[in-house]
């Protein structure tokens, strides 16, 4: 598989804090996840790869273009699509006015073609009905699907999206889900999120990281295959457990190195993740 | 049954464009802000009423909000020379909604949280900057579209003298661009969106007291528009406005801004140094050529021309009048000549008969500034007339002409306060197409009761109440009938020292409130 983007030593220091810290990774086509907690480092590291900010070290390229030059930075934002955290509207326009100003921003100069291809995005993020609706006046949902259009415009071959399923209800969640995952199709994703569940249904590749640095970097099968016999049950909370939470059912499920003759659960990729993290001296806060 | 599959649209992708394509984005985002500033409620309204204001102005003829009731008529006759600067004024008005609008949409994505995302876009802060500044371009055009329809509007009435100036034509336009310009610059400078009214009332404030403070000419050709209206048009070789200076200083001055904007958005071309380098170079070589005061050879002109006008100008003969205009004016010897006429059909055949000169005057030695006063002519039968024509000029210039049939000259005419005032209102106003609108028009209080002065093209004539009340009836009567009384009685209707009485009985005119020599205008 072609390698979109290959990173090595980056890092960003915002005065006396380290955001990131030596990073390097490789990213292929199809959907990758950014997992880990707050202040991890991961929307730095993808305004680095979205060319956002510079890093103070180190060296990426995507798709063979090096941002470090005017004329690579510019293909690579021909090549890019970018989804902020909490992204940022234009309330007065209409959803087709706004992702048609992004389009021209993305110097998409042929007027007719152009206006075909944000009609384009916007019905395949299901809003073609609502493109003529100011922004204003559409739902949460809505606005980060317009968003998600934007960052659609133009076809991009790479597509960073920041925590693009955060604030929206379940069922907002499984619809997005669905998007990420047709868009996913022929292009490099990368997708930082919050939600294990998240990474599970839609992810071929998982990052975790933690501190500013990359502490695990597989698939989601291997990142689960983590906490193999290291999950098990008990009737009271187990004090050797490095987390534990009483489920729905009564039982305490722990997860840490199990004791002897435990009674050892199937493992989810939550687990894998809290058990990296817990490994790495990061705060797990399912206790 | 058959099964119809939708293919679905094909993906448009930004490829690296080919040459140009990157100014056709750039094109693309200024028509796109220039929709947007169309659709700014301020815009919108100050669009609309600048554009009902002009087009009000050109087809109604009226030359501005200011004017005088009464002055309509002049409109007819219109000195290019002073329609070209009647264009710019109104232009400050549209030039104020965009410079808020255009910053508050430079500040768009600040105020909404989009510039995270559109700093990874392909399109670089500067040419956005720049995009922002082209989306003026439109409003300016458009208003360069209504200064053109209202000059030539004016050029192509028939009463039309002199010569416009392209340069003056473009300040209304280019004090739009400033205007966009600087709001761009000011939104990259600032980053808010209150800092642009309230920058823009203290540069206001500030400007007008350095203005009144330095009361030099540099300083007030400094601001887009310069204003400077005198009463009567002077020649057009003779106005004396640096209007091509003042052009280059603006053009000059809307790049500078332009370029400073795009700098500080990041723009640190070759080509944006350069062209800084240039609008710097313009707008000072705009600022000194604008600075200059008039010519020794300008000032020696308007001299020549105020003091001795028949050195310059064309006669004409018609009859027994002799025109003399100047160069601009030869055209309007006609309209004069329908005047002339008028008054010489009311008089008798052998007064009618004399020998005339109307002389065109004007005052031009503090160029715009000035104020024509001119002194009555002491040359038996010559009769002033000033640069402006139509409206009151009409019956003004009427009044002097019969004063001078009266008396013999404009000196003697303008002596005239006894009885012989009587003949000389009838004269100037009993063939008129309405003599007692003119007759109100003519007096300096505009009013048809009591007395009032007249004016005429120099030093005018005092009409007392009686002579107002014996004029206002024969004006009343029909036109054949009181003419063949003049006719009769001319000889004594127009000797020195005839009382208002006298003349009202001659003329059949009751005498009622006419006590003795009260009727006379000579007479505290």
């Amino acid at each position: 598989m072609t390698v979109t983007v290959s990173a090595s030593g980056l890092s960003v220091r915002y005065g006396g804090t380290v955001a990131l810290d030596d990073v390097g990774l490789r990213l292929e086509e199809g959907i990758t996840a950014l997992l880990g907690p707050n202040g991890a480092g991961k929307t730095t590291l993808l305004r680095v790869l979205a060319t956002a900010v510079p890093a103070d070290r180190g060296a990426f390229t995507v798709l063979g273009h090096d941002p470090g030059t005017v004329a690579g930075r510019l293909a690579v934002r021909r090549a890019l699509g970018y989804l902020p955290q909490n992204p940022g509207f234009h309330p007065d326009f209409t959803a087709f006015a706004f992702v048609d100003y992004v389009a021209i921003l993305k110097e998409l100069t042929d007027r007719a073609a152009r206006h075909r291809e944000v009609r384009r995005v916007l019905e395949e993020v299901d809003l073609g009905d609502v493109r003529g609706r100011r922004i204003r006046r559409l739902s949460g949902g809505m606005r980060q699907r317009v968003a998600l259009a934007a960052a659609l415009v133009g076809d991009p071959r790479f597509l960073v999206l920041d925590e693009p399923t955060a604030g929206l209800d379940p069922e907002q969640r499984m619809r997005f889900r669905d998007l990420i995952t047709r868009t996913g199709e022929g292009r490099t994703v990368l997708l930082s999120t919050h939600q294990t569940e998240d990474v599970a249904m839609l992810c071929h590749r998982v990052i975790v990281m933690a501190g500013g640095r990359v502490r695990f970097e597989g698939t989601p099968a291997e990142l689960t295959a983590r906490a193999a016999g290291r999950v098990w049950s008990s009737t009271e909370r187990d004090p050797g457990a490095r987390a534990g939470w009483r489920t729905g059912a009564g039982a305490f499920r722990n997860v840490g190195d199990a004791p002897e003759g435990a009674d050892l659960l199937e493992p989810t990729l939550e687990d894998g993740y809290l058990l990296t993290l817990d490994d790495t001296g990061a705060q797990v806060n399912a206790r | 049954m058959t099964t119809t599959v939708a293919t679905p649209p094909e993906a448009v992708t930004p490829a690296a464009p080919p040459g140009g394509a990157r100014t056709r984005a750039i094109l693309a985002l200024a028509l796109f802000e220039a929709r947007e500033l169309l659709q700014q409620v301020i815009v919108l309204v100050f669009f609309v009423v600048y554009t009902a204001a002009m087009l009000w102005q050109t087809f109604s003829g009226h030359p501005g909000w200011h004017e005088l009731t009464g002055q309509e008529g002049m409109a007819d006759f219109p000195a290019l020379q002073d329609a070209d600067r009647a264009t710019q004024t109104s232009s400050v008005l549209l030039g104020l909604a965009v410079f808020i609008c255009a910053n508050r949409a430079v500040l768009r994505s600040r105020r909404h949280d989009t510039d995270r995302h559109f700093g990874t876009l392909v399109m670089d802060p500067w040419r956005r900057t720049l995009a922002h500044a082209l989306s003026v371009v439109p409003f300016a055009l458009f208003t360069g579209l209504l200064v053109v329809v209202r000059f030539v509007w004016t050029a192509l009435r028939p009463g039309a003298v002199g010569h416009g100036s392209v340069f003056e034509l473009a300040v209304a336009p280019l004090t739009v661009l400033l205007c966009g310009a600087v709001g761009v610059l000011l939104a990259r400078l600032v980053a808010s969106g209150f800092a642009a009214p309230l920058l823009t009332a203290a540069a206001y404030v500030a400007a007008l007291d350095f203005m009144v403070f330095t009361d030099a000419r540099w300083s007030r050709w400094l601001s887009p528009v310069v204003s400077e209206a005198g009463s009567d048009p002077i020649p057009s070789d003779l106005v004396g406005r640096p209007a091509a200076w003042h052009a280059l200083y603006l053009t000059g001055l809307i790049v500078l801004v332009l370029c400073a904007a795009l700098l500080r958005s990041g723009g640190r071309t070759t080509a944006i140094k350069g062209a800084t380098v240039l609008a710097l170079a313009a707008t000072a070589a705009g600022i000194a050529g604008q600075s200059a005061g008039p010519s020794a050879a300008l000032q020696a002109a308007r001299a020549k021309v105020s003091e001795h006008p028949e050195s310059v100008e064309t006669c004409a003969v018609r009859g027994t009048t002799t025109y003399c205009a100047l160069p601009e004016w030869t055209g309007r010897a006609a309209d004069w000549a329908k005047a002339v006429d008028r008054v010489r059909s009311l008089a008798p055949a052998a007064v009618a008969a004399r020998p005339l000169t109307v002389r065109q005057r004007v005052e031009a030695r503090h160029g715009l500034d000035s104020d024509p006063s001119y002194d009555p002519l002491t040359t038996p039968g010559a009769v002033t007339v000033g640069t402006r024509w139509g409206g009151n000029r009409v019956p003004e210039f009427s009044a002097g002409l019969a004063s001078v049939l009266v008396a013999g000259d404009e000196k003697a005419g303008g002596e005239v306060c006894d009885g012989r005032v009587v003949t000389v209102m009838w004269l100037a106003l009993g063939a008129a197409p309405d003599p007692l609108g003119d007759l109100r028009h003519v007096r300096l209080d505009d009013s048809t009761e009591g007395g009032a002065y007249v004016l005429t093209p120099t030093s005018g004539l005092m009409m007392s109440a009686g002579q107002t009340t014996v004029v206002k009836t024969l004006l009343q009567r029909p036109r054949t009938e009181v003419a063949a009384q003049i006719k009769a009685h001319w000889t004594e209707l127009t000797r020195p020292g005839v009382s208002t009485v006298r003349a009202a009985e001659l003329l059949h005119v009751p005498a009622t409130g006419l006590g003795g020599a009260e009727g006379n205008s000579c007479v505290a």
